[in-house]
């Protein structure tokens, strides 16, 4: 039979809403199978060689339902995985339906002014725990921000209701290094992003400390990164 | 008592799920099935935790028909195919499809707009009693479901069964 191109996945697409449009994906909302539903969808580079482009684009779509289901195996709460479309190169992901990212959490808790300190605290703390346990597995998330961590609202328990989103990035490795870049990359975003916080960031990279059995290595690496940037230099 | 779902992908496909308790001819039917009698996909229902699980079975075998890549012969095979954590075929069969003892059947059709025809034949041709296709989870042995899934009490912590089982089908293929 004639391999022909199969466009259902592109032409559902063009008709629900488009929530967000990055450099590497868009992202879209729709129902699926009756569930509500964000579509991941990494669309063509023209500016890249064509094979070059595909074999790229198709290992980061592999890589990111692999290290989704890696950190659900580690309790780690991310997205159910509804469907991978490797043709259009889309993944159909649970909605994290009622939640909040961390980052407009924080922003809104420092302007309410009443008894923030602890109640962030105690944030910075179990996002510390979540990421020791995640470089435990060693899955590196390869873009940490507050942006892509979700606080689900509900009943259960306290563990579940940080969901870590968007492991497009993410790579498996047990490289202190590679872990240390990843916390850089999340402190830079942090103090950026979050005016004053600085001993908000010190809790949680003490809680990271205290969780992760391997830290040690990690911390000692990400004091090297900070005097010399996210880059290696390549020299020599 | 049946349940029917558009696929959205696929507007021109419905998914209808039956299910029937106190079967007496589960040799019978899969006889059937397997020389291409049944115009449907027989499951064990002990290994289904939600009708939800059979709905992405379902989708992703009508998606790798359409392209052109299913791994078995046909779209019923491919249903219980994807339902499997691993890519062993005959295994598949073996834990997800029925076998010739089994007292009760999932059936799953995959048809256009007009399915009363197609619903009727299968009901004629099970001897058993329907009941609603939510009470799957009843049947469930959620004791081999993990066991097959290899899943850890960990994972159970982060959400239900069923976001476990639906996460190691649709990855299955790169894992």
């Amino acid at each position: 039979m004639a391999q022909e191109k199969n466009m259902a996945v592109p032409q559902l697409l063009s008709n629900v809403e488009l929530v967000k449009q990055g450099a590497e994906a868009r992202v879209y909302r729709t129902e699926f199978l009756g569930k509500p539903t964000i579509v991941k969808e990494r669309f063509p580079k023209r500016y890249r060689h064509p094979v070059l482009d595909q074999k790229l684009t198709h290992r980061r779509t592999v890589q990111e339902v692999r290290s989704i289901l890696r950190c659900r195996r580690a309790g780690i709460s991310a997205p159910v995985v509804y469907f991978v479309d490797y043709m259009s190169h889309c993944i159909f992901l649970e909605e994290v339906v009622g939640s909040l990212t961390v980052c407009d959490h924080i922003a809104s808790t420092q302007q309410s002014e009443s008894c923030q300190d602890q109640e962030l605290e105690w944030l910075a703390q179990r996002v510390g725990q979540i990421l020791a346990k995640m470089h435990d597995e060693d899955v590196i998330h390869g873009d940490l921000t507050t942006s892509n961590m979700l606080l689900r609202r509900g009943p259960e328990d306290p563990e579940s209701n940080l969901v870590l989103i968007d492991f497009g990035l993410s790579y498996i490795s047990a490289l202190p290094e590679d872990k240390g870049v990843d916390l850089y990359v999340l402190e830079k975003a942090f103090l950026s992003t979050h005016p004053n916080t600085e001993a908000l960031f010190e809790k949680l990279l003490k809680s990271y400390t205290a969780s992760s059995k391997k830290s040690s290595a990690v911390i000692k690496k990400l004091d090297e990164v900070r005097l010399r940037g996210r880059k290696r230099s390549m020299v020599g | 008592m049946h349940l029917t779902q558009e696929l959205e992908l696929f507007p021109d496909h419905r998914v209808t799920q039956m299910l029937f308790k106190e079967v007496k001819n589960a040799a019978g039917l899969r006889q059937s099935a397997v020389e291409g009698k049944i115009n449907g996909a027989l499951i064990n229902p002990t290994m289904l935790v939600n009708p939800f699980q059979v709905l992405v079975a379902a989708n992703k075998a009508v998606h790798l028909q359409k392209s052109g890549k299913m791994k078995t012969r046909s779209l019923y095979s491919e249903i219980i195919f994807n339902l499997s954590p691993n890519n062993n075929i005959s295994e598949a069969f073996k834990r997800f499809g029925i076998s010739d003892g089994d007292d009760s059947v999932m059936v799953v059709v995959v048809h256009n707009k007009d399915e009363s025809e197609l619903l009727a034949d299968i009901t004629a041709k099970v001897e058993g009693r329907q009941i609603p296709v939510e009470d799957v989870s009843s049947l469930s042995d959620s004791a081999k479901i993990k066991k097959l899934y290899k899943i850890t009490p960990q994972e159970e912590k982060c959400g239900t069964l069923l976001d476990a089982v639906v996460c190691r089908m649709a990855t299955k293929d790169v894992m």
